[in-house]
């Protein structure tokens, strides 16, 4: 075809241009502004509404992780983490006509208020509502069978984690607690709870605008990361022997302001044991256990004419901080004569001071003008650097600390550690309150050498303790050894380096001979070589002016140390308030148990002290009267017969009681023979050999505990009848031998 | 009216053009895909059949598309003769329409038994075309003045919007007139009386406003909704709303073919009016500006086809075909970005509707009916 036979197109020019322009007036106007509206909510706004859509269509539900376990150091569980369920219901999945079934079922099975459940299903439109927490298993598999079999729809079991301390009040002012979204709220709960809590994980469900799942929609399933765990350097046997002896403490001595206990390895600065009593159950911690505690805060009424303020509120609230409280770590205290300790060991290895250095006391000092009295009114006399230490003579220590004058104080009280928080893992540890090298005036550095107007905590304590006699080096206090991951593996292995050389190792050794000196039978174990000194502060921040704290730490065996104790009873309100008297004992009981626990087995000696020599006690009932008498006669024990019976039918100590050689039993060979009853005498003061007597002679058995020996020093301490008492005859009276000399 | 000698018509025939088929063929395919997407989860919830949708779409698309072509052998000319009578037919239908069973409160919809459902409107597009492209045609160069360029297509798009606002149907009004404009505007009616028509048209919309109160509310809440559809996303700005949300979780690339949440009961018929905000959640940005461009290649090549059109009647039925397909287009975008307020206008190609598929691809055949006889230039 030409050029020619092509006609034109028989539109008018006007129809071209202006479909152009309608064109370009589309495109650039209309589909441009419709481009750049797509671009602002696709590309720019893309955030925002996505998250709107995600937060209709997704829903998301959390996967707990499983909290680590804290073990005790032969990994006995001491706190783990049991699976409990969450029940709740969606309302807007429940027609309303099946609401009064819903909430009928769920409030006979989980106990809870069937008209308040109901009105919150009638007027709530939301998916969650929560009917109850933490619900055990037995429950939970009664709703789940109930949904079932009722048909029932919008009731939604969501599994949870409650944390579990199988050995109730055990450790707790150590272990903490958790909350009930298990977020660790004290002790090692709160200090290791990133490590414990592990990831909790989601999944992710994409529902429709009915709120059911999408069909074909894909889940995203993250999993949960369990928390790790932790190996804690407590003992549990160690931690049992520490808390009943503290508990015995605090009942007999009528501590006000609780106990508190320390076991530390003296050589790695791992803490086998930790106790404030009293103490509360981690699986509830928000009781107060303290009958008298709960008994004022139950007292504290709500004042109505203070509305703002709720009086009830804050009183529980300040009980409950009063129970948590570790007061090993958190609270401060003035520790007496025991930092003698460390007085002793700067003059010492300063040189300022050798052991046979002597130092005169005449019952009191008079520094710048402050007369500071020594325990023993009478004086001391002159006396070396040893005997002023196991005398814990004040003016002598006032005399050895300005012998070596401030500067030398001071850096070696912050070289043993003492101006600084040790760092152990465990939350809220205190703040010393001291005097610096450049304002320790004659006056302060007087006082301070004997322990007072300075405030350390009792763990700083026990740690100088420790570093004193341990070579002289400073160790880390610390609670976990290990962190282990969810199948048991070491993730960590925790061993810290000691810190520093704080005093030679020449030094440490004469520290141990003072602190062996110092002990000499205060800690009555019998068996053991133990070293120690005794502490009784005033509180002077106390209203009380007869307020005391008595504590003694005691180190075991002291040629060879291996463990401290340190007993601190915060306000003891007994027949003593010095911690020689009331502490001490404590110490020894609990080294007592630790020692041979550790493999350390006693040894006796004219030093040491005799064993208490026990056989156990057999169930004679029933036996010929012949047998039994010959039988007891062969295992050392006397027997007195009631009765004109041939055979045994009762005893008394029953059977199954261990029993001192020598003790008496009384056999009953007749049915309804009454007790003959005895009246306990008074023993203490008495020798052991005094003590003995006394009480055979009226038909009664005694068990001996602490140091057995016929030492002129050692003396019954304590009886566990009081004189005076009615008992049956055999009764076995415990009493506690020991040196009362007063040293502190 | 004068007679004026028509345009014979070609004795051979020419080929179709290619650039419009291809794209026309590509949005049916298209669309039929998105719309199995967008369907399938209402079509499972509601008739618990996926392919519920689906079925009857492809039967119409492949219904239409040889209709199609059928339509693209037919001699447009014939239309000439055509225009009276389908005007006619649109005002019978629109008036039966006013007597059908309200739906969603609306009488919109024609039931014919055993036929299926059909909206006059689309009917009256395609009549208003038609006569339009006639009249221009005829009165070309009479169109400047108000008896010839105006007068006429007043009195039809007056008679025609006033039958559809009775229904009510503001949206297929506004796209008429919008059409009917656009026509006027290229046939060579002169600007002035665009800017009277304005007047008029505000006029006649406050006139509308007191003839039927009942029509005010109707649109007061969709204005109101348009402003901020936060305010009530339970309520009346929730269609807005979801459709939002839609678009915007799309972001870039979207979240890939059949994976929208919100068809799921989210966005209100998500087959219908709202496909294109699924298309925009599952193929992003790029997928919603790839359909955006679609449409734009189409204005251009139905364009191109009006200007080398034989004759004024090709390029103005052209013109109004195209006009509808991309104005629709527009509007149904501009409802589902909210960048104008809502009202039910849907997506041609996309948006379920067999009767309405298969109309529009009928006039696609008409537009390929009249690119056989275009005089491209020779270079």
């Amino acid at each position: 075809m030409s050029k020619e036979q092509t006609p034109k197109p028989n539109t008018t020019i006007t129809i071209r241009r202006r479909i152009i322009i309608t064109v370009a007036v589309m495109v650039l106007g209309g589909f441009g502004l419709l481009g750049y509206n797509l671009g602002c909510l696709q590309l720019r706004d893309y955030e925002e509404l996505q998250a709107k859509a995600s937060k209709q269509q997704m829903r998301a539900t959390t996967i707990p992780a499983n909290r680590g376990v804290i073990y005790d150091a032969n990994m006995k569980v001491l706190a783990q983490s049991t699976t409990v369920w969450n029940i709740s219901v969606s309302p807007k999945e429940i027609p309303d006509e099946k609401k009064e079934a819903v909430a009928k079922g769920l409030s006979e099975i989980l106990e809870v208020d069937y008209d308040a459940l109901l009105e919150r299903m009638r007027t709530s439109n939301s998916y969650y509502e929560s009917v109850k927490k933490k619900v055990e298993k037995p429950a939970t598999d009664a709703v789940r069978e109930w949904v079932s079999s009722a048909d029932l729809p919008g009731v939604n079991i969501d599994q949870d984690t409650k944390r579990y301390y199988p050995y109730g009040d055990f450790a707790s002012t150590v272990l903490g607690f958790t909350s009930s979204d298990n977020k660790g709220l004290a002790g090692l709960e709160y200090y290791y709870n990133d490590t414990l809590s592990g990831t909790p994980g989601r999944s992710v469900q994409a529902t429709n605008a009915l709120g059911y799942e999408m069909p074909y929609a894909e889940e995203s399933y993250y999993e949960a990361k369990d928390g790790n765990s932790l190996v804690s350097t407590l003992d549990e046997v160690i931690q049992h022997s520490l808390e009943k002896n503290l508990q015995l403490a605090v009942k007999t001595h009528n501590v006000s302001q609780r106990a508190i206990g320390i076991v530390m390895d003296v050589n790695t600065g791992a803490i086998l044991g930790m106790a404030t009593e009293g103490a509360y159950d981690p699986n509830d911690p928000f009781t107060i256990y303290d009958e008298a505690l709960r008994a004022q805060v139950d007292a504290v009424q709500d004042d109505p004419a203070t509305a703002d303020v709720n009086e009830h509120t804050e009183a529980l609230e300040k009980a409950r901080q009063f129970q948590w409280r570790n007061k090993a770590v958190n609270d401060l205290y003035e520790p007496g004569s025991v930092f003698k300790t460390v007085t002793a060991a700067a003059a010492l290895d300063s040189g300022s001071s050798t052991i046979n250095s002597s130092f005169s006391c005449s019952g009191s000092l008079t520094v710048a003008g402050t007369r500071m009295r020594c325990a023993h009114p009478e004086g001391h006399g002159s006396q070396t650097l040893l005997q002023s230490y196991v005398n814990s003579c004040n003016p002598a220590f006032i005399q050895i600390g300005t012998k070596m004058g401030a500067e030398t104080f001071f850096s070696y009280f912050e070289s043993f550690g003492l101006t600084q928080k040790t760092g152990i893992d465990l939350p809220g540890e205190a703040q010393s309150q001291f005097y610096k090298a450049e304002s320790l005036g004659p006056v302060q550095l007087a006082s301070s050498s004997f322990g007072q107007s300075i405030k350390i905590t009792p763990i700083q304590m026990i740690t100088a303790v420790s570093t004193a006699i341990n070579g002289g080096h400073l160790v880390q206090p610390h609670m976990v050894s290990k962190i282990l991951d969810e199948n048991g593996n070491v993730v960590k292995d925790v061993t810290p380096a000691s810190k520093r050389q704080v005093i030679s190792e020449e030094t440490s050794a004469q520290m141990r001979t003072l602190m062996a000196g110092a002990a000499v039978s205060k800690t009555q174990v019998a068996g053991y070589q133990v070293g120690g000194k005794s502490g009784t502060s005033q509180k002077l921040d106390s209203g009380d002016p007869e307020a005391r704290i008595a504590s003694f730490v005691a180190v075991a065996p002291i040629n060879d140390p291996k463990v401290a104790v340190l007993i601190v009873l915060d306000e003891p309100h007994s027949y003593s308030s010095y911690g020689g008297m009331l502490a001490a004992p404590v110490a020894g009981k609990v080294l007592g148990d630790v020692l041979p626990y550790i493999g350390i087995q006693p040894v006796y000696n004219e030093e040491n002290g005799e064993a208490q020599v026990t056989a156990g006690l057999g169930d004679q009932t029933g036996g010929l009267l012949v047998d039994v008498q010959a039988a007891l006669q062969k295992q050392g024990f006397f027997s007195k017969v009631v009765g004109n019976g041939t055979t045994v039918v009762r005893q008394f100590p029953s059977g199954g009681t261990s029993l001192a050689k020598g003790s008496t039993v009384i056999l009953y060979t007749e049915d309804g023979a009454a007790d003959s009853m005895i009246t306990v005498p008074d023993i203490i003061g008495r020798s052991n050999t005094a003590a003995s007597q006394a009480l055979t002679a009226v038909g009664l058995n005694i068990f001996k505990e602490g140091v057995i020996s016929d030492d002129t020093n050692i003396k019954a301490l304590s009886q566990n009848v009081e004189p005076g008492t009615q008992v049956p005859a055999g009764t076995v009276v415990t009493v506690v031998f020991g040196d009362n000399t007063i040293y502190d | 009216m004068k007679k004026v000698k028509l345009v014979k018509p070609e004795k051979s025939i020419g080929s179709i053009d290619l650039p419009f088929m291809v794209l026309v063929l590509t949005l049916v395919i298209f669309g039929l895909i998105m719309l199995f997407s967008a369907s399938y989860a209402t079509a499972y919830y509601r008739f618990n059949d996926s392919y519920k949708f689906i079925k009857q779409q492809a039967f119409f698309a492949v219904i239409g598309v040889i209709a199609m072509f059928v339509a693209s052998r037919v001699d447009y000319h014939i239309f000439h003769k055509l225009a009276l009578p389908l005007l006619a037919l649109t005002m019978v239908l629109l008036v039966i329409v006013l007597f059908m069973p309200e739906l969603n409160g609306a009488k919109r919809w024609i039931f014919i038994p055993g036929l299926g459902n059909f909206q006059p409107s689309e009917v009256a597009k395609f009549a208003v075309i038609v006569l339009f492209a006639n009249i221009i045609a005829v009165n070309a160069d009479k169109m400047k003045t108000f008896s010839y360029g105006v007068l006429p297509f007043g009195i039809v798009l007056g008679a025609v919007a006033v039958l559809m606002l009775l229904e009510p149907h503001l949206s297929g009004t506004i796209l008429i007139c919008s059409i009917g404009a656009v026509m006027m505007f290229i046939g060579g009616t002169s600007l002035k009386w665009f800017g009277i028509g304005g007047a008029i048209g505000a006029g006649g919309i406050t006139a509308a406003v007191l003839a039927f109160p009942d029509l005010v509310p109707y649109a007061m809440t969709r204005i109101e909704m348009w402003q901020n559809p936060f305010m009530d996303i339970q309520g009346k700005g929730h269609q807005t709303v979801q459709s939002l949300y839609a678009i915007g979780s799309g972001g870039l690339f979207g979240l890939g073919l059949g994976n929208s949440r919100q068809k799921h009961m989210y966005v209100p018929e998500p087959q219908n009016d709202f496909i294109f905000s699924i298309i925009c959640e599952e193929l992003g940005f790029v997928g919603a500006m790839l359909v955006v461009l679609l449409f734009v290649a189409l204005l251009i090549r139905g364009a191109t086809i009006a200007i080398y059109a034989k004759d004024k009647f090709g390029a103005m039925l052209v013109v109004g075909i195209t006009a509808q397909v991309t104005i629709q287009a527009m509007l149904n975008i501009a409802v589902v970005t909210n960048t104008i307020p809502n009202t039910g206008i849907s997506l041609p190609f996309f948006s379920y509707g067999g009767t309405s598929l298969l109309m529009l691809l009928g006039e696609m055949g008409i537009v390929l009916s009249v690119s056989r006889q275009c005089r491209y230039p020779k270079e």
